[in-house]
């Protein structure tokens, strides 16, 4: 096994927080919120989402979470200077996703229910758009390892952490990992159902919370082993992953928030680092009163009161799948820059949680960072990264 | 990695029993479906905190809670112990009920529930649930290469020692909906019969369900069954080849292509049926040949390639054996066994 | 006056009872085995939060009954007797 340690060498973003990680910068910079109505499908119901603008989907024919994750991808392999260059190395590409598992299309449904036949046009773009597949098949590449993690809310972040099993057993040189979701009208009702969207803008971890804001978007690194292509100047590293199960509930978070201590001490102990060290976390903050009741109180348990941390679904809203990578992304734009947003939404300290997300623009100059995911069905999912 | 339990239920049933009978009796018409049916999904039991399970986690449960039984290792693996569930189409009859809500009740008045069952973690949070196990779990689709994908990454958390033991395992299901998409976009076998070895370029498929789940370490003293000794390759010539031609991933031509002269030749699709996670209950099949050193005759015989066909059940000395998939790109995977 | 609303607290809570199984799955449970005053939630019919939010649609289709804030929820969900008395004084 290599003993190298992994470098991200590329990272890509896109959200309704801008289409790269420049823009993404700036909307940050500026505290820019930008979310709305529903522009995507039709819809009873009225809670804002966080849609992608000024983003033309060419292919029609693909399914748009497919389309917002390449824009990552290609982002991502530009930054690591790896664009054409892939055929040389063994490549893993591992990508979570919600939506784009599932054939959920109403209007095929709805024809095969009236007329006991549908057009098979919806079927034949679900089967054409397995998320890892799809991206494979568009850099043209045949990967050594590849795969689409659904593992709900944390996808994302378990794509990366699987990514870094794949790199330390020396299964692949690269892997492109990360996570994506479209805004779709099921997990629009469901969470609706769920009663755990709120109709006003999100406000992670305050007082006043009222549910989450629904977004989509695409996070993707490029992981690789930092010998690989020779001298380097890397910047930043993945440390350690850590995952673990809540074996509780399928839609509610352990109340004790054991799961998720647990998967951190498992991260921390592989990047080999002490509490102390971690001088951020992006939070899952999805602004649910349980999710953020439950994290909140194991930041505070685990990294006391002083602990930088926040959340960016202020400015991204929940993008399902794609949260894992655009936070993971967003967590090291943080190391990278010297500087993270602040908790955008956030105004009041709830007493039960005991402490507070940054309230403004906060510089943050320590060597590690934190990235934390809570899915439904209980997994709680932690990445650990570093700079040089 | 060693296999130290295993749970499977399928078209016929429920246990490993239930499979060697169905080695032994080889093929029988199951109609045009082979779904599991609804008493085998009972179990008061297993099942007793998961009343809103669907029948996708319960396969799941039912298997994944098996292979640890069967394992004899119980409780006190539990904290070291991870859940990798490999699907190809998730739990979509739930989806296909939660469309119902939406077109029957509109977007303000759908069932939570169904919602919370659609995604296709459910099943494996059910089992971890079940199970009572805090370890990691994680949840794969990649179609026909779901379970293989699973497998790869059971073995990277083993070595680098994530967890000591992990229930991998796969589901999945049949319905209405898929039938019918099953029909616009393959062909069924008229007579209910896979016929794994015409090698067809339009091969006929019979959709199958069910779950298979394997407890795997890489402590050779909990070895029960035998070693998952590579995915992806075939190294050397194995005493036998499962092949996965069940008619689902298209094109079957290329199986005939890799099979080098005169190997031992079998195929489990015509007692399963057609699943893109098939490989994960030939691979059940195949533990079980390696551990009762007893070869299953292929269940059909149809052999126009004059293939070198296992056609009887007989004990004989197996040391290995491969199972053999294609998927839709024409991308061979290959699962080996060794004991 | 009185007598009247009792029977039709009477048939409400009948039918909910039959909702409260048939929605929610409470396969070993029947109906008539729910006790008027039995607590819903935790110790009691062991019902948790999914249930919850489900009860609430379940009052939306049937009843044509809004739930908007939970917490006002969790006064009328805590048994079959609050729930009935719920649907009665609000229903159109």
């Amino acid at each position: 096994m290599p003993s190298d340690s992994i470098a991200i060498t590329g990272l890509g973003a896109i959200s309704a927080c801008g289409n790269n990680t420049d823009e993404t910068l700036h909307n940050f910079s500026k505290g820019a919120r930008s979310a709305g109505k529903v522009s995507l499908f039709k819809t009873e119901l009225d809670y804002p989402v966080f849609e992608v603008k000024g983003f033309s989907q060419e292919n029609k024919f693909m399914m748009r979470t497919i389309v917002l994750s390449f824009c990552a991808v290609k982002e991502a392999l530009q930054e690591a200077r790896l664009e054409g260059k892939l055929g040389d190395f063994r490549v893993g590409i591992c990508l979570g996703t919600t939506v784009a598992s599932q054939l959920n299309d109403t209007d095929f449904y709805s024809a095969y229910r009236d007329k006991g036949s549908a057009p098979m046009d919806s079927v034949n773009r679900y089967l054409k758009s397995n998320l890892a597949g799809c991206i494979a098949e568009f850099l043209n590449l045949r990967p050594k390892l590849c795969a689409t993690i659904v593992n709900a809310c944390s996808s994302g972040t378990d794509a990366i952490g699987a990514g870094l099993s794949w790199l330390r057993n020396n299964y692949c040189d690269i892997v492109i990992a990360g996570g994506a979701d479209e805004l779709n009208r099921v997990p629009y009702d469901g969470f609706s159902a769920l009663s755990v969207m709120s109709k006003t803008l999100c406000a992670p971890f305050d007082r006043d919370r009222l549910g989450l804001n629904l977004g989509e978007g695409s996070g993707v690194v490029i992981l690789e082993r930092a010998s690989l292509r020779g001298k380097n100047n890397f910047k930043l590293n993945l440390c350690g992953y850590g995952l673990a199960a809540d074996a509780y509930h399928l839609t509610a978070p352990r109340p004790d928030g054991s799961g998720l201590e647990n998967a951190l001490s498992q991260a921390l102990n592989e990047a080999n680092i002490y509490v102390k060290d971690v001088d951020f976390i992006n939070a899952h903050g999805t602004a649910t009163h349980d999710n953020d009741l439950v994290e909140g109180s194991v930041l505070a348990r685990v990294f006391g009161s002083k602990i930088k941390f926040l959340s960016t679904k202020g400015f991204t809203g929940h993008t399902l799948g794609g949260a894992g990578g655009l936070e993971a992304v967003f967590t090291c734009l943080g190391l990278r820059e010297g500087w993270v947003p602040n908790s955008a939404g956030f105004e009041n300290i709830d007493e039960k949680i005991g402490i507070a997300p940054v309230k403004e623009r906060t510089r943050v100059s320590g060597k590690y960072a934190i990235s934390t995911s809570l899915a439904f069905g209980g997994n709680n999912s932690a990445l650990v990264f570093s700079r040089n | 990695m060693y296999i130290a339990g295993m749970g499977i239920i399928f078209n016929r049933g429920r246990g490993l029993d239930i499979l060697e009978k169905a080695l032994e009796d080889g093929w029988v018409n199951s109609g045009s479906v082979y779904g599991v049916p609804e008493e085998v999904l009972k179990d008061k039991i297993v099942l007793k905190d998961a009343r809103r399970a669907d029948d996708f986690s319960k396969m799941a449960i039912l298997a994944a809670h098996d292979a640890l039984a069967d394992s004899g290792l119980g409780e006190k693996i539990k904290p070291k112990l991870g859940i990798i569930l490999a699907t190809a189409f998730g739990p979509h009859a739930t989806t296909f009920r939660f469309l119902d809500d939406i077109l029957n009740f509109g977007d303000a008045q759908v069932s939570p529930t169904l919602f919370s069952h659609s995604v296709h973690n459910a099943a494996v949070s059910y089992i971890a649930s079940t199970l009572q196990s805090r370890g990691p779990t994680l949840t794969i689709t990649q179609f026909a290469d779901s379970f293989q994908q699973a497998l790869i990454l059971a073995d990277s958390w083993l070595e680098e020692k994530r967890c000591e033991y992990i229930l991998v395992g796969s589901v999945d299901q049949v319905g209405k909906v898929m039938e019918y998409i099953v029909s616009q976009k393959l062909k069924f076998a008229p007579d209910g019969k896979i016929r794994s070895f015409n090698f067809s370029k339009e091969p006929e498929c019979i959709p199958g369900e069910g779950s298979a789940f394997f407890l795997v370490t890489n402590n050779q003293k909990d070895k029960k069954y035998c070693a998952i000794s590579g995915v992806t390759s075939l190294k050397e010539k194995p005493d036998l080849t499962i092949l996965d031609s069940d008619g689902f991933a298209g094109d079957e031509s290329l199986y005939r292509e890799v099979l080098g002269k005169g190997t031992l030749v079998s195929s489990c699709a015509p007692i399963f049926g057609s699943m893109l996670t098939l490989s994960s209950f030939s691979a059940v099949a195949a533990a079980l040949m390696l551990k009762k050193q007893k070869f299953y005759a292929s269940p059909v015989r149809e052999n126009p390639h004059n293939l070198n066909l296992c056609v009887e059940n007989k004990a004989g000395k197996i040391n290995s054996i491969s199972c053999l998939r294609y998927d839709c790109n024409a991308k061979s995977s290959i699962i080996n066994l060794r004991n | 006056m009185g007598d009247n609303k009792e029977q039709e607290l009477q048939v409400i809570r009948r039918k909910l009872k039959e909702l409260l199984v048939s929605h929610l799955s409470l396969e070993d449970i029947k109906p008539e085995e729910i006790k008027d005053d039995e607590i819903l939630f935790g110790e009691g019919l062991g019902l948790d939060s999914l249930d919850a939010v489900e009860i609430v649609v379940l009052l939306q289709r049937n009843f044509g009954l809004e739930v908007k804030d939970m917490n006002q929820g969790r006064k009328i969900f805590y048994s079959v007797d609050t729930l009935a008395n719920y649907i009665h004084d609000n229903k159109k």
